[in-house]
Order: C-alpha cells, then sequence, then structure tokens
C-alpha cells in the first residue's frame, strides 16, 4: 500500500514540536519542580528516607458539634484531598483559619450534617529502626476551634 | 532534514490506528472525570484560601475555580469527549477535548498536591488532533498517524527514565535513594492490607527500589520491540502498576491506557474486512454484516499477521 507522506514543511513543523517539548520535559527534570506542570520533574517518590530515621503521615481531625469525631478528613468532606493540604502544610500551621475555610466548605457539601467546632492537624511520626517501623508518636500541629 | 531522524519520528502506522486511539482515549476520559479520579470534581467547594495556581495557571492570571466554572468545564469536556470519540471532526473536537482536558487539570493540580500519572495522556490528547479523518478499518500507512504513536510512546518511555533522573536529583543521589527507606515509608502512609504485611519483609521493600529503577532504566526497549516481545514486556510494565496498586493503591491509569498506542489496534478488524472498500463512516463498527469471518476471529489481536 502506498505510505501517505507529510510535506517537507509539515515535517519540520512537528519535529520543531516535538523537539521542543522533549527540552521542556527535559528542563523541568533538570531544573524544575511539580510548579511546572506539566513539564515539571517525575517526582513521585523521589526523595529518600533515612532507614533509621521519621517518617511522617499527616491528616485531618475534625470534632462536629455533637461531639463525634472525623477521622481522617479527606475529598468527601471537604473536596481536598490528604496530599492536598498535606502539601500546604506550612501555610495551615502558620494560619489556622484556614482549618476553618475547611469547616465551612464541610458545611457547604454536607449541609445536613452538624457542622464541626474544632479541626486539627494531627501528625503521627512512625520511628524507623533499620527500615523497621519500631514506635510511633502523634502530636497535633495545629488547631482551630468555631468562635 | 537528517534521515534517521524523520524515519524514526514518522514511521508510517495504518491510519487505524489513530482512529482506535481516538475510540479508547477520548471514551477513557469520562471514566477518568466520573469514576477513577473524582477528586477532581470534589474541588467545587474548596476554599478559595487553599487554591495554589502553578506556574501556568499564574501565566493565565487563572482565579481560584468557582463551582459553576468546575461543573461547567466538566460538562463540556464530557460532551467533547464522548463525540470526538466517535471520530467526528477530529481536528476541531480533538483541540476542544485538549484545551477542556488540560483546564480540568489546573483545576485538578492547583491545590497543592500535583500527581505525575498523565504526562503520556495529555501529550496524547495533544497529538491526536494533528491526523485528519481516520477510519477503523483504513490500513493506509500513514506518516502522520506514525508521528502520533511515537509521540505517545516516547512520552510513555520518559515518564519512566526521566523518573529515575529525579530520584538523582530529589534522592541525595541516585545510590542515597537506592538504601532509603522511601517504599517502607509509601506502605506506612498509605498500605493497603497486603502491602502492610510487606514492612514484616523489609528486604524485600528494599529489594524493590532496585527493582523499580532497574525497570524504569530499562523502558526503552519498548520503543525498540517488536512483536510477542513487546507485547510481553508490556505486561510485565503493567504488572508492576497492579502491584503498586495492590500495596498502596496508586494506579497510573491515564498513563496505563497510553500503552496502547504501542499494539496493533488496527488489526482488530480482520484483513478482509479491511480490504473493504466500501467504508461507510456508519459502519465503522465493522458490524455483523460481514459473513465468513468467525466471531471470535474478529476481535482477536492476530500478533503474528504483518
Amino acid at each position: 500500500m502506498a505510505v501517505d507522506e507529510l510535506s517537507t514543511t509539515r515535517r519540520w513543523v512537528r519535529t520543531a514540536a516535538f523537539a521542543a517539548g522533549l527540552a521542556l520535559l527535559l528542563a523541568g527534570t533538570a531544573w524544575g519542580d511539580d510548579d511546572h506542570f506539566p513539564f515539571g520533574p517525575f517526582r513521585m517518590y523521589s526523595t529518600a528516607d533515612d532507614p533509621d530515621g521519621r517518617v511522617l503521615s499527616t491528616y485531618l481531625q475534625a470534632v462536629d458539634t455533637e461531639g463525634r469525631v472525623v477521622e481522617r478528613v479527606g475529598e468527601h468532606e471537604v473536596g481536598l484531598r490528604r496530599a492536598e493540604y498535606e502539601g500546604q502544610l506550612s501555610r495551615v500551621v502558620d494560619d489556622p483559619q484556614l482549618l476553618g475555610d475547611l469547616a465551612e466548605t464541610f458545611s457547604r457539601r454536607h449541609p445536613d450534617r452538624p457542622p464541626w467546632a474544632e479541626v486539627r492537624v494531627v501528625q503521627t511520626a512512625y520511628v524507623l529502626v533499620d527500615g523497621v517501623p519500631t514506635d510511633e508518636k502523634t502530636e497535633v500541629l495545629a488547631e482551630w476551634t468555631a468562635p | 532534514m537528517d534521515r534517521t531522524v524523520t524515519r524514526w519520528l514518522f514511521a508510517p502506522v495504518a491510519r487505524a490506528r489513530v482512529a482506535w486511539l481516538r475510540t479508547l482515549l477520548y471514551l477513557f476520559v469520562p471514566v477518568d472525570v466520573l469514576l477513577t479520579t473524582p477528586w477532581v470534581a470534589a474541588h467545587d467547594t474548596a476554599p478559595a484560601s487553599l487554591y495554589r495556581p502553578l506556574f501556568v495557571g499564574r501565566l493565565l492570571e487563572h482565579p481560584a475555580p468557582t463551582y459553576w466554572w468546575v461543573h461547567l468545564v466538566q460538562v463540556l469536556l464530557l460532551a467533547a469527549a464522548v463525540v470526538a470519540a466517535t471520530g467526528r471532526a477530529p481536528r476541531l473536537l480533538g483541540a476542544a477535548v485538549f484545551v477542556l482536558y488540560f483546564e480540568w487539570m489546573l483545576i485538578a493540580m492547583s491545590y497543592g498536591k500535583v500527581d505525575h500519572d498523565r504526562f503520556a495522556f495529555l501529550v496524547a490528547l495533544a497529538v491526536l488532533p494533528t491526523v485528519g479523518a481516520a477510519r477503523r478499518r483504513d490500513r493506509t500507512p500513514s506518516e502522520a498517524a506514525g508521528f502520533v504513536v511515537r509521540c505517545i510512546t516516547t512520552a510513555v518511555v520518559a515518564t519512566y527514565v526521566l523518573s529515575v533522573a529525579a530520584k538523582h536529583r530529589f534522592g541525595g543521589g541516585l545510590p542515597n535513594w537506592l538504601e532509603s527507606a522511601v517504599f517502607v515509608r509509601a506502605v506506612l502512609r498509605r498500605g493497603t492490607p497486603l502491602g502492610d504485611l510487606l514492612l514484616d519483609v523489609p528486604w524485600l521493600l528494599h529489594l524493590s527500589q532496585y527493582g523499580l529503577v532497574a525497570m524504569e532504566l530499562a523502558a526503552p526497549v519498548l520503543l525498540v520491540l517488536t512483536g510477542r516481545r513487546l507485547y510481553g514486556a508490556l505486561a510485565a510494565y503493567a504488572l508492576f502498576h497492579l502491584g503498586t496498586w495492590a500495596a498502596i493503591a496508586i494506579v497510573f491509569l491515564p498513563h496505563l491506557v497510553c500503552f496502547l498506542a504501542f499494539l496493533p489496534l488496527e488489526r482488530l478488524l480482520t484483513e478482509g474486512q479491511a480490504a473493504e472498500p466500501d467504508d461507510a463512516p456508519g459502519r465503522s463498527d465493522g458490524g455483523s454484516a460481514h459473513a465468513g469471518v468467525p466471531p471470535g476471529r474478529r476481535w482477536r489481536l492476530s500478533a503474528t499477521a504483518r
């Protein structure tokens, strides 16, 4: 079957686009970060945890006006995943009012459920010895209480 | 232009492959939007105070998405993708799907977490509109179709190879990353019941880090292998993603659907049907009107025929 060929111009345009995309991706890998999506580095699980260090796991905990505790708040409650507020952890710790914004979001998403009276950021630190988790410590990093 | 580059970048592929890729990848969009990553739509109520626009979002002066904007983009994207899957107006609708999906990604990734599972899928959506009308029985070898396939397959391979570069960069050097407890962390943070069992065998998790890097570095073979060897290699990579899913519930689904570009989808309809000249668009599903081909055979990938 005869090959359906591209004109020289069309080939050049495509080759240039391919080269540009590849150059952006390589530059993003070398110097960029997640901010440069979609050309940032593919950095999932790219950090190295010390086998004799600590592994941190953060989550949100809420208490509603009836005293019920919601463990591990996620996208179902507030429309944000754990990794998302974890990615903004320093902001949330510096400004606990952001937790209040999440409480407001919960009420908007779930008007039929009692509102939240408290929201806190809880962090568990697992202590590793030779790559084996031996001990864990949990602490509250930030807290917001309804006014 | 250099002949070697041209021959590699534009190695002709049957136009039918692009037709099938359009159907399958555009139909994956509703699966992605509604079933497998519903958290993107959940950003409709996310507080604007937690909106952290990406570089490209700031460049476009993209405001925090509102409830109505998220759902408008969602509905337009779903409609465009479903119609584009039929192969109608491939350039216009294909471009619309790309732009809308990119916007969907800005909504997705602008709240403090960027995922890395869909670079190849974005590339696929970007290049699919560069081919004109294509029918699922059109076996004409086409350089434009070849370019589409080359872009997608290269993006798949780059995702693996460049993630080794990222490990080297962010992990304090590749040797340090290999000797780290990163997989222990992964399982501690989001292990499934199966994954949690692995915490009792830390040496296996450690060894898997070497296995992963070996696999990622070997990915360029996917661009070289053909036939059964290629399918075997693709199955091995898919198996790795299945294992990751079983251990930590992360699956690179948009990336995985791009594996389809490696497959001779044009052979989904057998030779006999391909030879038929009357390829009416309304019958491009290869309906049962074709006598002489047993039903079971019609949909089988004939790996040996070329």
